[in-house]
C-alpha cells in the first residue's frame, strides 16, 4: 500500500471514529427517519376507494399542489405512483446528505485556518490523502445511512401493506453515486477558499446553481424563462452531477440497465475528475489559507 | 351633518362597489390576430386548437394527416380556465394561398390547401380515424349524407305506415265493437287484428361512429419527426406578416403498453388511470373495483399537451402515457397474496349502475340484467374486481383474447388503512438516538476505565 493510501485510511479511520461517537450523524439520521415516518403515514391517510389523492392529507396536499404547480401534475402522478417511497427516500435523505456534506466542507475548511492540516502535511500524509479520508468517511457513512433507510422504509411498508417498487431502488443506488459527485464537490469548494465560510458558502452555491439548473429545465413554465434555463443547463449540465443522475434515472425508467450503469459510471468521472481540480489545487495553493 | 356625511360616504363605497362590479363584468379584450387553426390528431381523435400570434411553435404527431388553416380571428384570453380562445363567430377571414415549408439542410417546399374529411367508422372499441381528401372527400360525405338521407326517407315512411297501420287498427276496432253491439260474430275480424303487426322502426346508420365534417380546405401537414419552419405565401408570393412558426413533429418513445381505467364502486363517474407500468393501485379496500384496460402510448409531456392545445402548459423533461383505444377482448386474471397463488379470470360484463332510493343519493353498481333492465342499456362495461380486507395484495394481469399475457400489464392492488400497528414505525425512527445513547454509554466507560 502507498504512503498516501495507508495515510488515507488512517485518517479516514479517525474521522469515521470521530463521527460516530459524537451526535450530528444520529440526530440526521432520526430527522431523516421522523420525516420518512411522516411521509408513509401521510401517504396511507391520502388513500380513498379510487387510490391515492394528495388533497385528502393537508401535508400532502401542501406539497402535491406546490410540486404540481412546479413541475406539472404528470410529475405528481409519477412520484407517487409505486406509493410513497421515491419522494420518502430523497426527503428522508436529505438530513443525513446535509450534514456529511456540510461538516466536512466546514471541517476541511477549519483544520486548514488553524494549521491542522500543515501540521499533517509534516508527517506522512498530505493534503489528497486528507481529503480523500473525508470522503471515505463520507461514503460509509452514507452507505450506512441508506441502508438504514431502506430498512426503515421496508418495516414501514410491511406495517401499511405497501411494496418499493423499482424506481424506488434504482433512484436508491444512484443516489449513492450522486452523493459521491456532491462530496466530491464540497471537497473542490472547500480546497478552493481559506475558511469554513467561504468553504460552505462556496459548496452551498454551487449545488444550488446545480440545483436551479435542473429544477429550471423541469419546470412548468413558458417562454423565455424556460429557454433560459434550457441554454444555462446546457452549459452547465456537464459537471453537475444531476445531470448524470437524471440521465440513469430516464435509463432505468426505459428498462435499460446498461445505460443506467454508464450515467453511474460517469457520475464516478466526474468525482474523479473534480477530486483531479481539488488535488491540483491544493498543489498549487498549499495547505495554508 | 353626520347622517349627510355618512349617506354621501355610503354613496361612494356604493358607487365604487358597482364600479367594480362593472369592471369585474367587463368582457375580456378581443384582439384581431393571425392564427393558425389547428385540426391536430392526437393519437385518439382529431382535437382542434390554434396558434395565436405568440405562439412561435405548433405541435404535431408525426406520420399522420393534420390540418392547418391560416385566418384571421379575434384572440382574447379567458380568465376563468386561463386560456387563449378565439372568437371566429364575429371575424373569421380565412387567407388562401401556399404554405411553405422548410427544414434544416432541405430546400422549401410548398403546399397548396387540400379539400379534405375526416371520419371515423365503427369498430370493436376503438375509433378508426380516416382522412379522405379531393373527390374522395366529397365522395364519402355525400355517402354519409346519403344514408342519413336515406334514414330519414325511411323513417318518414315508417311513421306514415305506423299511422295506416294505426288508422287500420282503429277501423278494425271500431267495426269489431259496432258488430258486436249488433249480436254479430267478430271471430274472423278479431283474429285478423291480432294478425296485424306494426311496421318496424328504422335503425339510424351506424356506418360511422362521428360522420365526416364537411368538406373544407386546409393545409394537410404529415412530416416525419423533426423541426420544420412554415410561412404563409399569398398569391402573388408575398410573405403573410406574422406567419412564421415552428412546427415540431414528435412520436411516441413506447407503445403497446397498458394501463388500467379504474372504476371504484362508490365514485363511477370519478374513474382514475394507472398508466405507469411500475405503479401500484393503493385503495383503501371499502368498495369494489372495476377496471377497463387500454394501450396506451408514451409522449413528452410538454409536446403532447401543446399539440392539444398550443398555449398549455406541459414538462418538457417528462414522459406521459396517453389512452389510445380499449383492449379489445382482454381478460384480466387475477391472484391473490404470492405470486405463486393460483390465478382467477375474469370476464368483460355489462352493469348497471342503479341510484338508491332515499335521501342518501347514492347508488349501487349491479350486473346488467336484461329482463330486469328493459329497455335500458348498460352503464359500463368493465371487469369486476370484489376487494376485501382479508385478501390485502391482488396482482393483475391483463390477457389477450388468445390468453396471451399484455405487455405491462401488471399492476398490484394493495388495501391500505391507516392503523396502529404502523405506529411502530415512529419507535424505529428513535432507534438511531437509541444507538447514540449506548455509543455514548460505552465510550464514558471506555473513558473512565
Amino acid at each position: 500500500m502507498s504512503p498516501r493510501l495507508r495515510a488515507t485510511a488512517v485518517i479516514a479511520r479517525r474521522r469515521i471514529l470521530e463521527t460516530v461517537i459524537s451526535p450530528g450523524w444520529y440526530v440526521a439520521q432520526t430527522i431523516g427517519l421522523l420525516l420518512a415516518y411522516l411521509l408513509v403515514a401521510g401517504f396511507v391517510r391520502a388513500v380513498d376507494s379510487s387510490g391515492f389523492d394528495y388533497t385528502l392529507a393537508p401535508a400532502y396536499d401542501l406539497i402535491g399542489r406546490s410540486l404540481a404547480g412546479a413541475f406539472g401534475s404528470t410529475f405528481v402522478s409519477k412520484l407517487f405512483a409505486e406509493g410513497p417511497f421515491l419522494f420518502t427516500l430523497y426527503v428522508g435523505f436529505l438530513p443525513v446528505l446535509l450534514y456529511l456534506a456540510v461538516s466536512s466542507v466546514f471541517r476541511f475548511g477549519l483544520e486548514k485556518k488553524v494549521g491542522a492540516l500543515e501540521l499533517l502535511t509534516y508527517g506522512p500524509a498530505d493534503a489528497t490523502a486528507y481529503f480523500l479520508a473525508a470522503l471515505v468517511k463520507d461514503l460509509l457513512l452514507t452507505l450506512v445511512s441508506l441502508v438504514v433507510l431502506l430498512l426503515f422504509l421496508l418495516v414501514a411498508a410491511g406495517l401499511n401493506n405497501l411494496v418499493l417498487g423499482p424506481a424506488f431502488f434504482s433512484s436508491l443506488v444512484i443516489l449513492f453515486f450522486l452523493c459521491i459527485a456532491i462530496y466530491g464537490y464540497g471537497i473542490l469548494a472547500a480546497s478552493l477558499t481559506d475558511n469554513s465560510a467561504s468553504a460552505i458558502a462556496l459548496f452551498l452555491g454551487v449545488v444550488l446553481v446545480f440545483s436551479i439548473v435542473m429544477i429550471g429545465s423541469f419546470t412548468v413554465v413558458s417562454g423565455y424563462v424556460r429557454n433560459l434555463a434550457s441554454v444555462f443547463a446546457w452549459v452547465i449540465r456537464w459537471i453537475s452531477p444531476l445531470f448524470y443522475w437524471d440521465l440513469a434515472l430516464r435509463f432505468a425508467e426505459v428498462g435499460n440497465w446498461g445505460l443506467f450503469a454508464l450515467g453511474a459510471f460517469l457520475l464516478l468521472v466526474l468525482t474523479a475528475a473534480v477530486l483531479a481540480l481539488s488535488h491540483l489545487t491544493m498543489k498549487v495553493r498549499g495547505v495554508r489559507p | 351633518m353626520t347622517a349627510r356625511r355618512g349617506a354621501a360616504l355610503l354613496v361612494i363605497l356604493l358607487g365604487g362597489a358597482l364600479g367594480c362590479g362593472s369592471l369585474a363584468a367587463q368582457a375580456p379584450e378581443r384582439v384581431e390576430q393571425f392564427v393558425y387553426s389547428i385540426a391536430a390528431f392526437n393519437g385518439l381523435d382529431y382535437a382542434g386548437t390554434f396558434a395565436r400570434r405568440e405562439a412561435d411553435t405548433i405541435y404535431l404527431l408525426a406520420e399522420v394527416d393534420n390540418f392547418l388553416t391560416a385566418r384571421n380571428g379575434l384572440v382574447y384570453f379567458w380568465p376563468i380556465t386561463g386560456e387563449w380562445k378565439l372568437d371566429l363567430s364575429a371575424l373569421d377571414v380565412a387567407f388562401e394561398g401556399t404554405l411553405e415549408l422548410s427544414a434544416r439542410g432541405q430546400p422549401p417546399r410548398s403546399l397548396g390547401m387540400t379539400p379534405y374529411t375526416y371520419y371515423n367508422v365503427r369498430g370493436e372499441y376503438e375509433l378508426n380515424w380516416k382522412v379522405a381528401t379531393e373527390a374522395e372527400a366529397v365522395a364519402v360525405v355525400q355517402h354519409s349524407r346519403d344514408l342519413i338521407s336515406a334514414y330519414y326517407e325511411a323513417v318518414a315512411d315508417y311513421r306514415q305506415e305506423r299511422m295506416e297501420y294505426e288508422q287500420g287498427l282503429q277501423d278494425m276496432v271500431g267495426t269489431i265493437v259496432a258488430m258486436r253491439e249488433a249480436g254479430e260474430d267478430v271471430t274472423e275480424l278479431v283474429a285478423e287484428v291480432e294478425k296485424m303487426e306494426p311496421p318496424s322502426e328504422p335503425q339510424p346508420p351506424t356506418h360511422y361512429v362521428v360522420p365526416p365534417v364537411p368538406v373544407q380546405q386546409a393545409f394537410i401537414i404529415n412530416l416525419p419527426v423533426g423541426e420544420y419552419r412554415i410561412r404563409m405565401l399569398t398569391a402573388d408570393g408575398a410573405v403573410m406578416e406574422g406567419s412564421e412558426r415552428r412546427i415540431v413533429t414528435f412520436a411516441r418513445r413506447r407503445a403497446e403498453a397498458v394501463g388500467l381505467e379504474v372504476i371504484p364502486g362508490d365514485k363511477w363517474t370519478r374513474p382514475v388511470e394507472s398508466t405507469s407500468p411500475s405503479s401500484v393501485l393503493y385503495v383503501d379496500g371499502s368498495t369494489d373495483l372495476y377496471l377497463r384496460p387500454f394501450y396506451q402510448r408514451e409522449f413528452n409531456d410538454l409536446f403532447y399537451e401543446k399539440m392539444r392545445r398550443n398555449d398549455a402548459r406541459g414538462n418538457p423533461g417528462l414522459m406521459k402515457w396517453v389512452r389510445i383505444q380499449q383492449v379489445p377482448g382482454a381478460v384480466v386474471e387475477t391472484a391473490a397474496g404470492a405470486p405463486a397463488a393460483q390465478p382467477r379470470t375474469v370476464q368483460e360484463a355489462p352493469f348497471f349502475v342503479e341510484q338508491l332510493p332515499g335521501a342518501a343519493l347514492g347508488y349501487r353498481i349491479v350486473p346488467f340484467d336484461p329482463v330486469e333492465h328493459t329497455d335500458r342499456q348498460p352503464s359500463l362495461r368493465a371487469f369486476h374486481l370484489p376487494l376485501s380486507r382479508e385478501r390485502p395484495v391482488l396482482r393483475v394481469r391483463v390477457l389477450d383474447r388468445d390468453g396471451r399475457p399484455l405487455p405491462s400489464s401488471q399492476r398490484q392492488v394493495r388495501i391500505v388503512a391507516p392503523s396502529v400497528r404502523a405506529r411502530w414505525a415512529l419507535l424505529l425512527a428513535a432507534v438511531p438516538l437509541l444507538v447514540l445513547v449506548v455509543v455514548l454509554v460505552l465510550r464514558s466507560r471506555r473513558v473512565s476505565r
